[in-house]
């Protein structure tokens, strides 16, 4: 075959490709870009409490910035983003050092241990909900049992936000766990073997190679979780909606009450948008992360 | 502003006007017009939509038409109605509504179909338009277009344990400052159960909070301007939240409808301020069938201005099939059906059903029955619709009252700053085109 034969059958069989994908292509591209390029559009406009509609050019992201509510429900939403992934991550990777060294463990306890993850966040929020109500629930029984002072919980500004982040972590610990299992069991057992010949204290190999060794892991857990985290929503729209005050008011649950309670779709899409631009920073800063600690 | 009054002597006769010639129209009307068609209905999954949709075979049955339920709780249905209304969609063509919350944006939005002429022309014999509650269809009334019909009477009303109240050498109370001495002597006399309990959650506080405010003689808004720190502004937000901190339950500012019913009902709380409709919820089980008492909330200085609502059906502007969603409408909100309702415990927006003979055998079967109707027949005649702010961003203005009164509850301001934080951001509401 000449070489112009070649060029022509191989351009045919590009173009045989691109047709053949195109349809996929363009079912992609319109799920996901419509809604992003529609909720930009979106944050351009505003909308009157009758829900008249009307270019606004900047002045969503403009008013965000002089918006007390946006800043409070920011600094709410880093609060219980480092405070929920810190606990996930350390009760994770324990979690999965015991998993991994308890061989004997039951199958059925193990489906135990990591069965919260699969549990609907709306459900756990319901049940957590019952089990701290200040008055009725379990949890004040168990602490005035022992002798302890009660809490409010969720009604109390000071410790919202611990409660919550309490109840993500007793549901998505296991989670990270799984993936750092995963991580633990495919470790080479020959670093293992040379720390025991170098006789290597259980505390040294777990400092000096586990943790190492596990850190990308680790760090692609932190990316999945952070991505949900930064748009907490679920649990705290059942527990408190925010409350008490505003006390766990992130942005998340601040744009939806902007968007479908006061029905200024615009200024929501700007507070989203400004939400989804966070996350995508905090990905970028872990992914960086991942790179500088891959082995 | 004065309150959107409820009292029937002071509501004008708009449907009674519509519906003088409807007799001419009931001859002809035919309830298999539209056989065939399907009618989607966005439902709040509450008792009324629950007690309505019992009978929803009938409908079926009666008009060969389909019924699609698109049921939700209240805050995800309307989620579902403001992104289906935003679209111009026709997927919706009857919806739930809270004229007392939403009517004002809703009907500015356009998004109510207008009833009117339906009501006028395309009516049965027997529906009887002349017998629903004039004063809510009133408050259904924006601009002259009748937007929705109601389906039910509510409000909130005082719930007391007549036993604890014995037992303490109490009388029912008759006035707030008798509500809260009470609450004081509770307190010492049976340390085991919470003394007062209301809506403490903030979205929900405007429903209980209103009756206190206009029981005390504030007003919402005055020469155009919020008016929380009025001194019967401030009197009401002092009160309502000094009952809450003194004599609530731990976490009451997470309390709404769901936690008070559960609290009243395990026989741990002596006074509850809650919904009519939840009599059916706090008598689950028979546990407080004999001893509660009920009551309209006590007189204030203004005497009782108790807060009545209703919920309303009413046709999406966007159905393709307007006819066909009002016979739905109009199914639904019939005596007949209303009557089957109200043997539910959904209390009717029809005083002829509230009258019927089976019905009152229903209620004349226990005690507490009977003084639910004694107090709605209260909210029917002298109740306000005003809870919240009366403007367009009602929904909005209800967060500020909750904010306040979680600031006094929580005690993170005194009550001049509370209220004057509140009208601050209500009075840019207020002005808020």
């Amino acid at each position: 075959m000449s070489d112009t034969a070649a060029t022509l059958t191989q351009d045919r069989q590009k173009l045989e490709m691109a047709a053949l994908s195109a349809p996929a292509v363009v079912f992609t591209v319109a799920m996901i870009a419509f809604p992003v390029v529609y909720t930009i559009w979106l944050g351009f406009q505003t909308f009157s409490s009758t829900g008249k509609q009307s270019f606004a050019g900047l002045a969503n992201y403009s008013k965000l910035i002089s918006d007390v509510e946006f800043w409070h429900g920011l600094w709410i939403t880093i609060a219980l983003f480092v405070l929920s992934l810190a606990l996930q991550l350390v009760f994770g990777v324990w979690l999965a050092l015991v998993l991994f060294h308890a061989k004997r463990l039951p199958g059925i306890v193990r489906s135990l241990f990591i069965s919260p993850f699969m549990m609907p966040p709306v459900v756990a929020g319901m049940m957590w909900l019952v089990i701290l109500d200040p008055s009725l629930g379990a949890a004040n029984y168990i602490l005035q049992s022992f002798g302890l002072p009660p809490s409010d919980w969720l009604a109390s500004p000071t410790w919202v936000i611990p409660t919550v982040a309490l109840i993500d972590s007793w549901q998505w610990t296991p989670y990270v766990a799984l993936i750092v299992l995963g991580g633990l069991q495919s470790l080479p057992p020959s670093v293992y073997e040379a720390a025991q010949i170098d006789g290597a204290s259980p505390f040294k190999t777990f400092h000096r190679i586990t943790l190492p060794l596990l850190l990308p892991t680790i760090v692609t857990a932190a990316i999945l979780r952070s991505v949900d985290l930064l748009r907490f929503f679920d649990i705290i729209y059942i527990t408190t909606q925010g409350g008490p005050g505003n006390a766990s008011n992130t942005l998340n649950i601040y744009g939806f009450r902007v968007g479908f309670e006061f029905f200024n779709i615009g200024y929501a899409s700007a507070l989203m948008l400004t939400l989804t631009a966070i996350v995508f920073g905090a990905v970028l800063a872990f992914n960086r992360l991942r790179g500088a600690v891959a082995w | 502003m004065k309150a959107r009054m409820l009292a029937t002597h002071v509501a004008l006769p708009v449907f009674a006007i519509a519906a003088a010639s409807a007799p001419a129209h009931a001859a002809d009307f035919d309830w298999m017009k539209f056989k065939g068609k399907t009618v989607t209905f966005l439902a709040n999954n509450n008792p009324v939509a629950q007690a309505l949709l019992t009978y929803k075979a009938d409908f079926e049955k009666l008009t060969g038409m389909t019924l699609k339920v698109d049921a939700y709780q209240e805050q995800q249905m309307r989620q579902r109605l403001v992104t289906v209304m935003n679209a111009n969609s026709d997927e919706v063509d009857v919806f739930m509504t809270l004229p007392s919350r939403e009517g004002e944006q809703f009907a500015a939005a356009g998004w109510y179909g207008d009833l009117t002429t339906m009501a006028r022309n395309e009516v049965a014999k027997d529906y009887d338009p002349n017998g629903l509650s004039q004063a809510l269809l009133k408050a259904a009334t924006f601009n002259g277009k009748l937007t929705s019909m109601p389906m039910n009477i509510e409000g909130p009303i005082f719930y007391y344990r007549t036993d604890i109240f014995k037992k303490c050498g109490l009388e029912a109370p008759k006035t707030i400052k008798d509500v809260e001495a009470a609450a004081e002597k509770i307190k010492t006399c049976d340390g085991a159960v919470t003394p007062f309990v209301s809506r403490g959650l903030k979205p929900a506080i405007a429903y209980t909070f209103s009756n206190m405010l206009h029981n005390i003689g504030g007003t919402y808004i005055a020469s155009g301007k919020s008016n929380l720190c009025s001194a019967k502004g401030k009197e009401a937000l002092d009160t309502y939240s000094r009952l809450m901190r003194d004599f609530g339950p731990p976490g009451v500012v997470n309390y709404s409808f769901q936690q008070i019913s559960a609290l009243y009902r395990s026989g741990r709380a002596a006074m509850a301020f809650e919904s009519s409709n939840e009599l059916r919820t706090v008598m689950e089980g028979g546990a407080r069938l004999k001893d509660t008492g009920l009551l309209p909330f006590p007189a204030g200085e203004a005497g009782q201005v108790p807060t009545t609502i209703g919920w309303g059906m009413a046709v999406s502007s966007h159905s393709k099939q307007p006819e066909a969603a009002w016979y739905f409408v109009q199914w639904a909100t019939s005596p007949e059906v209303q009557k089957k309702m109200a043997l539910q415990g959904i209390a009717p927006p029809r005083p002829s059903v509230a009258k019927d003979p089976e019905y009152r055998k229903w209620i004349d079967e226990e005690p507490v029955r009977k003084e639910w109707q004694a107090a709605l027949d209260v909210l029917a005649t002298k109740g306000s619709s005003e809870v919240g702010y009366p403007i367009v961003a009602n929904p909005e203005s209800r967060e500020f009252i909750g904010q306040a009164v979680q600031d006094l509850i929580l005690k993170q301001k005194p009550v001049e700053q509370a209220c004057a934080d509140a009208d601050k951001a209500l009075d840019a509401l207020i002005a808020r085109k």
